[in-house]
């Protein structure tokens, strides 16, 4: 017996506070990628956004695991909340958008992308983000040069980052995509990244045989410019790009290292553009566009 | 026996039993009118559908006194087997049975590993763990597969079931779980195979001794293992309405812990099919009842961590107690 108590005491001490503090909600934040800076960054937002209309907010993260997200949507959808704000891929939750709908709660996409079960999608256009670090390198080699791709194809709003870049450089005669890779996840991108691109440098051990590396976010950027001081080859002044602007990139072209640009995503401004949204809806029951483009900004250390 | 050592000996079986229902007492108490509703149970049921078939299989393999690393990868694999093949065009039926083809030769190869080149079943499915990871990224190119590629029936399965009642209905994922269950306990319990295993588990030496094929029957385990997580992986591509490369590497951890708590649940601490679905109930109403409380997603973890542990190391008091 003293076991049950045991557990049922622990519940009850570690639930308490919680719902002593918080009694009602309205909106519950979904997402499997909380630790993500860049998801971070809009969540955070977004829960300012919130307080300041004076809503409660609750943010759900299932670590990475997209089934147990869509189970927490049929959870929360249960609760009859006002309104859902997702960022995962919503062609992988269907069943969890499918539970809203049949509950009549709306689920507004923050950085997800299109789907016909969303309310309205708060986004970066990819296309354009990857086409402007794209042009920077080609711009940058003069239109010559090898580049090593760091790309990730199994989450959509990413690949498309990379099959724009790519049709950008296979664009360019003079230009060679001598690698593509996806980096492995097992200890995070950044260590991921940094592993492949040593053994790029040490498949090309050359000097001046690689000339950009363009990765379709900052975490693979800033393991191949590790990778790359700790071979001793910074001064081949080979250039780097990344997506996303996190703090850590921003710091590293700041320094004027071999990371050169990297686009800023405005996840301030989708956070607020999505609170907004949520606003314009819950007032009028409808929203005047289901697909929200906010604009991007490519970052060099003039910026900084 | 007196009548204290008999409830002594009744807490100790159903004691984690007990813990459950004071877990769903407890929730019940706090969202009365959500909790304790058909719809929020049927969902329960349905949510932990998944994990359950995987832990009911590995429960087999923990009967047999091994166990299985690589279930989480081949769910994976055996969904993006299925998918790929629909993206090709292939029928509904023969990409369902070459995935669950797929699963059987993973246990089989498992199996051999294990049961006749004699390596220990933690290194051999570590090692089948990233064989089988690597082949699911390799044969989807990496991408995510949805859309049109995954022919609309699938998706309708998980969201289809029987009608009870208007608007409820027993879900098809629930249904395939109690029928593995059905199944896992015919197998276990009334066949000689089944009882055949449990004394390889208790006693792998003396199984030998007494002229049971012991390599035979713990090669079937990691078969039926096998197969078990690549219905697994094609009810995950069925709820998802997708299939990723590494969607099913989670449930591999949580199908370990619900036959962990489950095995508290015998006197001999032995796996066990009750035992292992209170385990899988435990995980499914946790994460439930939690979200429904508003806890943090990341309280909720510690908390299902604490109680996995909590739940395991009474039971191996009260043993030690003995």
């Amino acid at each position: 017996m003293r076991q049950n108590l045991f557990i049922f005491t622990g519940i009850l001490l570690l639930a308490l506070p919680q719902f002593l503090f918080a009694q009602s909600r309205t909106l519950a934040v979904l997402t499997p990628f909380l630790a993500q800076p860049g998801t971070q960054l809009m969540v955070e937002g977004f829960e300012a956004a919130a307080k300041s209309k004076g809503w409660q907010v609750d943010v759900i993260d299932t670590s990475g695991d997209v089934a147990a997200l869509v189970s927490r949507m049929e959870d929360v959808a249960l609760q009859k909340v006002d309104a859902m704000v997702i960022n995962v891929d919503p062609s992988q939750i269907r069943n969890g958008l499918l539970a809203a709908k049949d509950a009549g709660i709306p689920v507004f996409g923050m950085d997800s992308g299109a789907d016909p079960l969303l309310t309205a999608n708060v986004t970066s256009n990819g296309y354009v983000m990857a086409a402007e670090t794209a042009t920077y390198v080609v711009d940058q080699l003069n239109g010559t040069g090898n580049v090593v791709m760091f790309i990730f194809e199994p989450y959509p709003p990413v690949q498309k980052r990379g099959a724009i870049a790519e049709s950008i450089f296979n664009n360019e005669p003079d230009i060679k995509i001598i690698e593509k890779i996806t980096p492995s996840f097992d200890r995070g991108p950044l260590e991921g990244a940094r592993n492949a691109m040593e053994a790029v440098l040490t498949a090309n051990p050359t000097k001046g045989s690689i000339q950009a590396i363009w990765a379709a976010w900052d975490d693979p950027a800033l393991g191949a410019e590790q990778a790359i001081r700790d071979a001793g080859r910074e001064d081949e002044d080979i250039v780097i790009v990344g997506i996303d602007a996190t703090e850590q990139a921003r710091d590293r072209i700041a320094a004027r290292g071999n990371l050169k640009a990297t686009v800023a995503q405005d996840f301030n401004g989708i956070a607020n553009t999505v609170a907004n949204t949520v606003e314009q809806y819950l007032k009028s029951g409808s929203v005047s566009r289901s697909q929200i483009y906010v604009s991007a900004k490519l970052v060099t250390a003039d910026d900084l | 026996m007196t009548v204290s050592l008999q409830l002594a000996s009744l807490l100790r079986r159903y004691g984690t039993f007990l813990g459950f229902l004071l877990i769903v007492s407890f929730f019940w108490s706090q969202r009365p009118e959500t909790f304790m509703t058909t719809r929020n149970w049927l969902n329960i049921t349905q949510q932990v559908s998944i994990l359950c078939v995987i832990s009911l299989t590995m429960t087999l393999v923990m009967v047999g006194g091994d166990f299985d690393l690589s279930v989480g990868s081949m769910a994976s694999l055996s969904g993006m087997i299925a998918a790929v093949l629909w993206q090709q065009e292939v029928s509904l039926f023969g990409a369902l049975g070459a995935a669950i083809l797929v699963g059987g030769f993973g246990g089989v190869f498992n199996g051999v590993l294990v049961a006749y080149a004699g390596l220990s079943a933690f290194v051999a499915t570590l090692g089948t763990l990233t064989i089988f990871s690597g082949l699911a990224l390799l044969v989807s190119d990496g991408k995510t597969i949805f859309g049109r590629a995954i022919p609309e029936i699938v998706g309708d399965f998980s969201r289809g079931g029987i009608s009870l009642t208007e608007g409820i209905q027993l879900p098809n994922l629930t249904l395939i779980a109690v029928s593995v269950l059905i199944f896992m306990g015919i197998v276990l319990q009334n066949t000689v195979f089944g009882r055949n295993l449990h004394a390889v588990g208790g006693n792998r030496e003396a199984s030998l001794l007494a002229g049971v094929p012991v390599a035979r029957l713990r090669l079937i385990a990691f078969v039926v293992n096998g197969v078990g997580a690549a219905i697994a992986g094609l009810m995950l591509v069925s709820r998802l309405s997708s299939a990723n490369p590494t969607q099913g590497d989670g449930l591999m951890l949580n199908a370990i812990a619900s036959v962990f708590v489950g095995m508290t649940m015998s006197e001999e601490g032995e796996p066990n099919l009750f035992g292992t679905l209170t385990g899988v109930l435990i995980l499914g109403v946790l994460s439930n009842g939690l979200t429904q409380l508003r806890i943090d997603t990341y309280v909720q973890q510690i908390l299902t961590g604490l109680i996995i542990i909590a739940a395991v190391l009474f039971s191996r008091l009260s043993l030690r107690r003995r």
